[in-house]
């Protein structure tokens, strides 16, 4: 028996229109100036991408986004993985990221603005210190869970320290690398979209709050369905991904612990 | 227990107290410039004075209305959706595909669309952060509500209780700490987003106080408003954090 | 009277094949009449239990009650599961009257029946424990008092002595036989133990290998009220025991 849900990709779709209708209607029934109907906001989504100037926003934005995600990845693995594999390095870190857990790391902004200055500098610190957290987290869960008995054996056969985290930790604490990596890139474009917000300097988030200024309705919404697609498109393709790597662990919707 | 703790304690203070040793020098030997970086005791000072300034209160309390009016709606429907998707096969193939089509959006996207909507005052902040607590707390209402073991609910049921009332008083509280476990992080959120949305647009709140500050190159008064919010949610979630060990005695997985 | 009338139960597996869990059963169980199940680990006999008790709907066949047929659970049927099912929640006086308090009954004298209830299976003195802070069989008994207490006039027992030791268990092989001969409820009994079954029953219901069907079935005609030391010695019995010992062994005739 098969139901229509087990086929692939069509609930979320059916979602997705789903939501646009709704959309269309509450707009059609509310009348409010502000909440165009659908059809007339998803009709400036091509002319948006189509527009040189916004285009290279955007792509300035994406590579923003991946650089500080990259930072983040290369710093936060590390030391999420010693952590979990030394209970010194652990103490050592751990009261530190739980003081540093409810800073809202886009808020810095305004501050590392007066230190590095308006440019890419800031915008990618922001986004780094953004996704670190998570990825620590969840790499320190990974590492701490790897069972004794593999070290072992892994040091009867000659490993030594750095040989066991690469070969039997590291690919041990894998599927939960992945969890910490994909929450850390839908964070990574929440920080982007908010310190942009903030900075107003340029980037998607600032297209965004022009568009409003100048009441150019259709694009705030144009603007709103892009970065909800830039969202999702991410998060599965990333799914797509970690599934093909880590096929052996399941695969369930986890609960993002980040903050932004 | 105690013996090893205390070693442990001092090392994690250690990189806390190494930070502020940093900031302390850089200020003190001139390589910081004040208008850039104040020294720290200037900025603890300042907020010292500030917690007893009735403005600056009136600001933190704005922020607090909006944070848990936000957080109570982000609870409530949370929890009943994730509810209603964990006991209903129609529900829940309506509100699966939803979550997961929403979860992955950043809801401060929403956030212009919410002004227009809502308007710029208290309820467009509302709106963000319950946007925003509400996914962590539907899936982990969800996950705890489907993982509860069955024959829990079969005992009630065979003992005369209803099947609604069984999903709230036994699906409900079998599934608490992982319900807690999402309203922690729900709060947390709840702060950092409702201090962002009053960065961006606002006439006042903490996150405001940094915005005008910043405008006005106080550098001490941008410190301030966000060591509040952050001493805020440090709070919140220690706070919490007792509140669910209490709700959680006898609940094998309650440390 | 129970009357299970030609029931089987599938399951579907997650690769879309199916599993035959139970293969066809029927028997009736008179009113008053202690009946036990054996057979081999995995061959449906939890499933039959469930079947009864109304909460897993069987694939084909009825089981009616008095005539009426069973279309969920009920107060009538008293389950106690072979994982105690316990609500954590709840101290072992709260658990005890919860199936007191759910049908009304006030709560001076719920907890004054719960009372005597935890007296009954020696557990004075732990009113108070929650279950995570007893052993598994202490929480055994708590789960055999919380069924009693809402008086089901059917006990669907499942495996209740299993985590016993053997001192207890024979005490509480006693406890029940005083509590059925008083109250002459009907109960369906599964056990792995071919002594305790013997010891017990009006009749043993032996099944086959997974997908269990039933073997041979065998009338227990030994006189009540029975006492443990006298049956041990009793030629009649031993005989039952190494009879149906045997059967057990054999594979079945039929596929
Ligand atoms: N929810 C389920 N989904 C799929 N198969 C199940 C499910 N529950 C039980 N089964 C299968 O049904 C069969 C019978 O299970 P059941 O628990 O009734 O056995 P049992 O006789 O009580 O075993 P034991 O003596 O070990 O308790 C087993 O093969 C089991 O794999
Ligand atoms: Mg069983």
């Amino acid at each position: 028996m098969r139901r229509w849900s087990a086929i692939p990709g069509l609930p979320p779709l059916l979602a997705c229109a789903g939501l646009l209708v709704l959309w269309e209607l509450a707009a059609r029934g509310a009348h409010i100036d502000g909440l165009p109907p659908a059809h007339q906001a998803l009709k400036q989504v091509p002319a948006i991408l189509l527009d040189r100037e916004s285009l290279f926003h955007i792509a300035d934005s994406v590579r923003r986004m991946l650089i500080g995600f990259a930072l983040a990845l290369a710093f936060a693995i590390p030391v999420g993985l010693a952590m979990g594999r030394s209970g010194k390095v652990a103490a050592f870190f751990n009261p530190l990221l739980m003081v540093i857990y409810p800073v809202p790391k886009a808020a810095l902004m305004p501050i590392i603005m007066l230190w590095l200055g308006v440019g890419d500098a800031s915008k990618t610190l922001v986004i780094f210190l953004g996704v670190s957290l998570p990825l620590i987290y969840h790499s320190y869960q990974g590492a701490r869970a790897v069972e004794e008995k593999m070290l072992w054996s892994a040091s009867a056969m000659g490993m030594n320290g750095l040989q066991r985290m690469m070969r039997i930790v590291f690919p041990a604490s894998l599927p939960e690398i992945f969890v910490g990596l994909r929450t850390g890139l839908v964070l990574a474009l929440i920080t982007m979209v908010t310190s942009e917000m903030i900075a107003r300097q340029a980037g998607v988030g600032n297209i965004l709050f022009n568009s409003l200024d100048m009441a150019l309705y259709d694009r705030v919404y144009a603007m709103i369905v892009i970065i909800g697609i830039l969202g999702f498109v991410l998060d599965v393709a990333f799914e797509r991904i970690r599934a093909w790597f880590v096929a052996w662990a399941d695969s369930q919707h986890q609960i993002a612990v980040g903050t932004s | 227990m105690t013996q090893r703790a205390a070693p442990e304690l001092l090392l994690g203070i250690l990189p806390i107290a190494l930070i502020l040793a940093l900031w302390q020098a850089l200020t003190s030997f001139d390589m910081a410039p004040p208008a850039l970086l104040p020294p720290p005791m200037a900025v603890f000072r300042r907020l010292v004075e500030q917690l007893g300034n009735p403005i600056f209160l009136q600001h933190t309390f704005t922020t607090l209305l909006r944070l848990f009016a936000g957080f109570a709606i982000a609870c409530l429907v949370g929890v009943t959706l994730g509810l209603m998707a964990s006991s209903s096969r129609v529900a829940e193939s309506a509100i699966r595909p939803i979550v997961r089509v929403l979860a992955p959006v950043p809801k401060i996207a929403l956030y212009p669309a919410f002004i227009l909507i809502l308007g710029f005052d208290h309820a467009s902040k509302i709106a963000l952060v319950a946007a925003d607590a509400l996914f962590p707390i539907l899936l982990a209402t969800y996950q705890g509500a489907v993982s509860v073991e069955p024959k829990l609910v079969w005992s009630a049921l065979a003992a005369g209780t209803t099947r609604r009332k069984a999903l709230l008083t036994v699906v409900l509280r079998a599934a608490l700490p992982s319900v807690l476990t999402g309203c922690r992080i729900g709060l947390v959120i709840s702060c950092i987003v409702v201090f962002l949305a009053e960065m961006i647009s606002s006439t006042d709140g903490l996150g405001h106080l940094l915005v005008y500050a910043s405008r006005s190159f106080e550098t001490v008064d941008m410190y301030v408003p966000l060591i509040t919010i952050s001493l805020l949610g440090l709070s919140l979630n220690a706070g919490f954090n007792a509140l669910r060990r209490r709700l959680l005695a006898g609940y094998p997985e309650a440390e | 009277m129970i009357a299970i009338e030609r029931i089987s139960k599938t399951f579907e597996t997650r690769r879309g094949a199916s599993h035959l869990a139970l293969g066809e059963i029927s028997l009736d169980v008179a009113d008053g009449e202690f009946v036990s199940i054996l057979g081999p680990s995995g061959c449906g006999k939890s499933t039959l239990l469930y079947i009864v008790g109304g909460f897993v709907p069987p694939s084909t066949g009825v089981v009616a009650l008095d005539g009426k047929p069973v279309t969920g659970p009920g107060p009538d049927r008293g389950p106690v599961f072979q994982e105690f099912a316990l609500f954590p929640w709840k101290t072992v006086l709260g658990n005890v009257m919860y199936g007191l308090l759910e049908r009304g009954t006030p709560k001076v004298e719920a907890e004054a029946k719960a009372r005597a209830l935890i007296g009954l299976v020696h557990l004075e003195g732990y009113e108070g424990f929650y279950p995570k802070e007893l052993s598994g069989g202490m929480k055994q008994r708590v789960a055999i008092a919380r069924t009693l207490a809402y008086g089901p006039s059917i006990l669907l027992m499942d495996e209740p002595f299993g985590a016993l030791d053997a001192h207890t268990r024979t005490g509480m092989q006693n406890e029940l036989l005083e509590i059925w001969e008083r109250d002459r409820k009907t109960v369906l009994f599964v056990t792995h133990s071919v002594e305790e079954a013997v010891f017990l029953s009006d009749r043993v219901v032996v099944l086959t290998r997974s997908p269990g069907r039933i073997k041979e079935t065998i009338r227990i005609d030994l006189p009540r009220p029975r006492r443990r030391k006298e049956l041990l010695v009793d030629n009649r019995y031993q005989r039952l025991v190494v009879e149906i010992e045997a059967l057990m062994d054999t594979p079945a005739q039929r596929r």
